[in-house]
Formats: structure tokens, sequence, C-alpha cells
């Protein structure tokens, strides 16, 4: 399905993984590790001739199909348009999915803000407004850098949901939610200064043996979950 | 509101050609002899027509560069392409090529695209603010150049020039107006094709690039359309600052609507805002008419500021 090989910039150094047909991803890191540098890179914003989408090649594609196969979710909403509203951005956004903008905005519990311009809402609607035009693009694959990031605890608990259900087809999910990783139990990869220090099935990164490597005494396991050390 | 200014603008329209400093006869303009024939078929209604038509020209022109290159004072009057219109026909006028005044006019404009296409094309990415710093450099060129001609040139030419940069509307028989007909309404067309692409690329270049807009490709073809219509129209009219300045801005602090949404309003008004000022200009009473520039900066101008204080105080 995707396949990146001997990629280097200045961040990151050799990268190299294949993901097969179907199969999730999650991407975990410390901050500044090269998470999102390499989410660019895998969706072409940062153009590379590395990258293979559903067997072709990425930089060779036009831009239509290149926004059928894969899309990207950054962490937050950047827009430079201060009279869009959330109705029109999703407008723009809506171009292979089946659901109607009104479904969305239901699910999302967006409908009452559907005419406030985009730059006036609140960061945790921001990341709402991004979730559900990444459903409305309805790519092939889609990469979520943090999406529960700026949420609250029901709306981290809905999102997680609609991120494991049929309305995303493929994903990859950048987080630093070790509780959302685990759940979700995609496959993890782990960068650590711009190297995959980790990239294997998500029960074995939950051993005891890489938590400790990996987080030290900054985390700890209570039963099934894990909490910051304060 | 909307419609109360659709329809004086519509009124506006209709008295334009009727009004100026020699009264028509209205029962006589259907007589083929007449002189009243003459001046408001071959006169009054073409000049009504350029001036709706390069006002709309222009506005649109504003609205697009201000939206591609995201800086509010950034038109193709600021990129230096009506400069190079203006130098070339100062040229024409200089080297007594009188009959050929629009094409130098034009071949001004074209040869400023290719110098600005040219060095971005040399540079890394598709840099707009660049682009925009080239533009702003060039105009100071051509400024100088064109004080070498005026020091060249007998009284005569000068004046011909200074004329020249203030702007005219006058033109005559409705033959010489459809060049602007057409690029204007050519320009529309264009516009409203790639209203979607517009769009997107306002929202965030990653975004427009992530829903399969081909960034660099729109960009290219509307500042080339776009600075290639400008320099038909200033072949035609001289530099006519300000409208499409002002026209957008303050289509948009009154639609409070995305630059998509402005672009059949910016025609429009950018339009009836020309064919208002000319009327202003032909019915001041002086002994030839006030040039169109300057009544668009004399208007503009302080109403402009006044819009900008004003925002600021909300």
């Amino acid at each position: 399905m995707l396949s990146i090989s001997n990629f280097s910039n200045t961040i990151l150094t050799n990268i190299n993984f294949h993901l097969k047909e179907n199969e999730n991803l999650i991407i975990l890191g410390s901050n500044g590790a090269g998470k999102s540098t390499l989410a660019k890179v895998l969706c072409g914003i940062t153009n590379s001739d590395s990258v293979e989408l559903f067997s072709k090649e990425l930089h060779n594609l036009n831009a239509a199909s290149r926004a059928e196969l894969i899309n990207y979710i950054p962490p937050k909403l950047e827009i430079f348009d201060e009279y869009i509203s959330l109705r029109e951005f999703l407008e723009l956004s809506r171009l292979y999915s089946k659901f109607s903008i009104c479904d969305v905005l239901e699910l999302l519990d967006l409908t009452k803000l559907q005419n406030k311009p985009c730059i006036n809402l609140s960061s945790g609607e921001q990341q709402l407004t991004m979730l559900a035009s990444s459903i409305l693009h309805n790519a092939k694959l889609t990469i979520f850098d943090e999406p529960t990031a700026n949420l609250d605890p029901q709306k981290t608990l809905k999102v997680s949901k609609i991120l494991r259900s049929e309305k995303i087809q493929n994903r990859i999910i950048i987080t630093h939610d070790l509780n959302l990783a685990h759940k979700l139990g995609y496959k993890i990869l782990y960068i650590l200064d711009g190297k995959i220090e980790f990239f294997d099935e998500n029960d074995k990164f939950f051993e005891d043996s890489n938590l400790d490597k990996f987080f030290g005494s900054s985390l700890k396991r209570i039963d099934e979950y894990f909490v910051v050390n304060l | 509101m909307k419609y109360l200014f659709i329809i004086l603008s519509i009124i506006l329209l209709l008295i334009a050609p009727f009004s100026g400093q020699i009264d028509i006869n209205l029962s006589k303009i259907d007589e083929l002899t007449s002189i009243d024939y003459k001046i408001f078929w071959d006169l009054r209604l073409p000049r009504v027509v350029v001036a709706f038509f390069t006002g709309a020209l222009l506005g649109l022109s504003g609205l697009i560069f201000q939206s591609l290159f995201r800086n509010p004072m950034s038109t193709p009057f600021t990129l230096g392409v009506a400069s190079g219109a203006t130098l070339g026909t100062a040229f024409a006028i200089v080297f007594s090529l009188v009959s050929l005044i629009a094409v130098f006019g034009f071949l001004g404009a074209l040869l400023t695209i290719i110098i600005l296409f040219g060095i971005t094309s040399r540079l890394k990415a598709f840099e707009t603010s660049t682009l925009l710093l080239v533009g702003i450099a060039l105009s100071f060129f051509y400024s100088a150049a064109l004080m070498i001609l005026f020091y060249i040139s007998d009284e005569t030419q000068s004046y011909e020039i200074v004329r020249f940069t203030m702007g005219s509307l006058d033109v005559v028989g409705f033959s010489s107006t459809l060049p602007i007909v057409i690029v204007s309404i050519l320009l529309l067309l264009l516009t409203l094709r790639y209203k979607k692409e517009i769009k997107l690329l306002l929202t965030s270049y990653d975004n427009a690039f992530l829903k399969g807009v081909e960034v660099k490709k729109i960009n290219t073809i509307l500042l080339i359309s776009v600075s290639i219509a400008i320099g038909i129209a200033v072949s035609i009219t001289g530099p006519i600052g300000f409208v499409g300045l002002i026209v957008p801005h303050i289509l948009k602090t009154i639609y409070k609507k995305s630059a998509d949404r402005l672009l059949l309003p910016t025609f429009f008004y950018a339009g009836i805002f020309l064919v208002l000022c000319d009327l202003i200009s032909r019915n001041l009473g002086t002994t030839s008419d006030v040039p169109i520039g300057v009544v668009t900066s004399f208007l503009g101008g302080p109403f402009f500021i006044y819009l900008l204080v004003g925002r600021k105080r909300v």
C-alpha cells in the first residue's frame, strides 16, 4: 500500500518502511523527532522520489489522482482566508465521499457552527472541522497529525471511535497519546532524532522493556492504561 | 440594500451616456445625419462601454492579484505591468511612431511579463513575494527611463506623455471598444472557471495541494492571463490607478465573503465605479475633461483611508 525507501533530508535519516494492503499505522516519537516531517514527505507536500503509494510512484502522479490516494490532516488548521465559513471549507473538501456535508456536520456536532468563519472557531472545533474534512475527502490513505491534541475527554472518545470506523479508509495516525495508540492496536513506528527506532506490531511496542527504553520514568503503567508520572 | 445598489447602478449606467458638456437633443439621436446622433452613438455610448469594461477588468485583476499574492497592496500596477505599458507608449510618442502607440504600449506590458516570469522561473520555488519585489524594482526602473524620455522629448510630446499617464477613456465608435470588452469578458470567464481553485489557494497552499490543485500551474495561468489583459487595457486607456486596489477592498469589507464570491460583484461594481468617475470628470465644467486617473485617485484615496480607519475601530 505504501512504501518509502532510503529517504534522508536535514531532519530524517535513511527512512525505510513498507505497509501492506489495509495495514494501518501509528507513528510515535518525541517533539521534534521528525514525525510531521515524515508525514509531509509521505503525502508529497515535501517533494521526493522515494515514496510509492498503491504501487504508483508518488512524484509521478498528477494532482487529482494523488488527492484520491492520499490526504494529510495537519495538527493545526491553517487558513489565510478570513471569511471562509466552516461549511464552505467542507464543501471544498468533499471529493470522494458518499456522505453529505450535513451528515458529517451532524456526526461531529458541528451543525450549529456551520456558518461561522473557520478562523473564529476554537482550536478543538478546528480539529473537528479537519476530521470532518478528511471524512469528506475520503482519500484511500489519510495521515492524521495529532488528531486528538486539542480535544476534551468526550470529544477524544468520539474522535477515536471515528478514527477506528469505516468512515476512514486506511489511516496513519501521529500521536502522543499512548492510550489511543494502544487501544487502536495498529502497527507502531517510533521515531527518535529522525531515525526509525522501532517498527513492529502494537503489543511488542508496549512490552515493559520498550516502554522503559523510550519513555523511562516519565511513564507509568496502571493495568492497561498509561499515565504520565507527574 | 443589495438590490438598492444594483438599481442605483443600473440607473447610473442609463443616464451616463446622456450627460456631458454638450446637451443632446433626445429627439434627434435616431437621425443619422444629426450632430446629436454622432455625439451619442460615436462618442458617449462607446465611452460608457469602455469605462465600464475597463473598470471591470481593473477591479477583477486587482482582486485576483490580491488573492494570489495574499497581499492587499498587490495589483498589476504594483507589479510594474502598467508602468511597462506606459513606458512603451511614451517611447512611441517620443520617436514619432504615433500610429503604433497601442502596439508599443502592449509590447511594454508584455516585455514586463516576460521579465517577471523569466526571473521567477530561475528561482527555486514559485515565490509570490519575490515576484512582487521584482515588480516594484521594475516600476522604479521604468520611472527613471520615463524621465529620460521626458528629457529628450519636445513640449508637445511631453504633454502627450503626461496626458497618457493620467489615463483617458476617449474612444470614437464602437469598433474601438471591442478589444476591452472581449478581454474583460474572457478574463471574467477564466476566473469563474477557476473559482474553486482560487478559493482553495486562499485556505492554504498545502490544503490546495492536498485537494488536488496544481498550485504552480493555476498560479501561472491566472497571473499571465491577468498581465496580458492589463497590457491590452493600459495600451488603450493609459494607466488608471486605484480601481484595482480599492474596489475589491471595499467589496470585501461590505460583503465579508471569500474571493470566489466577489468575482462577479467586483466585475460589476468596479465597472460602475469607473463609469461614475468618468461621469464626474466629464461634468466638472472645466474646458477639457479632467483626466480619469485624477478623479479615481481623488475619490478613491480618501475613501479608502476612511474605510481602513473605520475597520480598525471595530
